[in-house]
């Protein structure tokens, strides 16, 4: 059986490419080191894909479909909001397992949005970016990529409760698909961040802290528990992203995980956490 | 006052070329395609986001249309409409 072997919780944070050098620049080292951490770590694995389980920002969905939860089956290729050093690319999809999820989900009360032919958004393309293209550089091997978008910025929301539910999904499917390969999973998002209104700026890394400590403890019902209503007054709306961060856990199954790296930048408008899931 | 209309423009005029054209061309005419009211008429002509926010726009779609379409596309000055003071910006588009 195929088997996810581990994963990481890292920001989307489309401000670092936009402005480089509005941060510190200590601060700014870390964080881009963080993702190389996470690039290295992919590397020294055995995986062969990553599941990213990301959010749209209002842009690949609009009011006509708004999917709570949606992966894509096929042709993929973004991101639609190109940035300076994120430029529009094929991604290599593992179109078997992302079909073979799809179709598990059907059997056991799943209904997945399909994406046949899928243009991400940066919420996928920046750990693709520097995550998983970057450990192919460093191990000279293929690592395919699948995008699972959660309905965690536009409503109406997937709850934080089915996030956790689907991420078991994920990973029953995945354990029952026909291979020996080893995945991994990045939940994609956070921590703190207001988008869009008046408060943007503003981190609150008590609350980050929070989240951390749980995410780091396996602490998936904590992070359920949470009334969105606490997040979006602790959180902001970047922050309903934390549904990512569960049902990327829930599919790890992870014991435990441990913090690479946190720092909040408010140049950068966003509290920025990354963490391993760490399996063994 | 119809949100869901209401967002529905303002993500066409976010995402969508041909809406951005045909709003650029003659706005009125482009929203008497849509069942909304004056209010939400002046809100959208008047780049009126704060207004916007009040009655349950996202602010993504807010903040991706004044980036599209408004005529002075500083976030500055999107952080002033809000009633903001904040130097920072979320915005993908610098």
């Amino acid at each position: 059986m195929a088997e996810i072997t581990g994963g990481f919780l890292v920001p989307h944070d489309p401000v670092m490419f936009v402005a480089p050098d509005a941060a510190d620049a200590e601060k700014a080292k870390k964080v881009w080191d963080a993702y190389e951490t996470c690039a290295e770590r992919l590397a020294e694995s055995s995986a062969s894909s990553v599941i990213i389980v990301g959010n749209d920002h209002y842009m690949l969905f609009g009011t006509t479909c708004l999917p709570k939860y949606c992966i894509a089956t096929g042709h993929v290729e973004g991101p639609l909001d190109q940035l300076p050093g994120l430029k529009k690319e094929q991604v290599q999809n593992h179109e078997a397992l992302a079909q073979h999820i799809a179709a598990h989900g059907s059997e056991t009360g799943f209904d997945w949005a399909v994406a046949r032919s899928f243009t991400t958004d940066h919420a996928f393309s920046i750990p693709y970016k520097l995550i998983v293209r970057r450990a192919e550089e460093i191990s000279g091997r293929s690592i395919s990529a699948i995008p699972v978008y959660l309905a965690s910025a536009v409503d109406p929301f997937i709850t934080k409760a089915r996030a956790r539910q689907l991420g078991e999904q994920i990973r029953a499917a995945v354990e029952s698909f026909n291979s020996d390969e080893q995945v991994f999973v990045i939940g994609s998002g956070g921590i703190s961040h207001w988008v869009g209104t008046k408060e943007t700026g503003k981190v609150n890394e008590q609350f980050d802290r929070q989240i951390i400590d749980l995410c780091c403890n396996a602490n998936i019902d904590g992070l359920v528990a949470f009334t969105d209503e606490q997040v979006l007054e602790s959180g902001g709306n970047g922050a309903m992203e934390i549904r990512n961060f569960i049902c990327a856990m829930a599919a790890a199954n992870a014991p435990r995980a441990e913090l690479i790296e946190y720092q909040p930048v408010p140049e950068w408008v966003t509290g920025l956490g990354f963490i391993e899931l760490k399996k063994g | 006052m119809s949100r869901d209309v209401l967002e529905r423009i303002l993500w066409s005029l976010s995402v969508d070329r041909f809406s951005k054209e045909k709003f650029r061309e003659d706005s009125q005419k482009f929203l008497s395609r849509f069942p909304i009211d004056e209010e939400s008429v002046r809100m959208i002509l008047e780049f009126d986001v704060k207004a916007m926010q009040a009655v349950g726009i996202n602010p993504m779609l807010t903040l991706g249309y004044w980036i599209e379409m408004s005529p002075d596309r500083r976030i500055s000055s999107y952080n002033r409409k809000l009633g903001s003071e904040s130097a920072h910006s979320a915005s993908i588009k610098g």
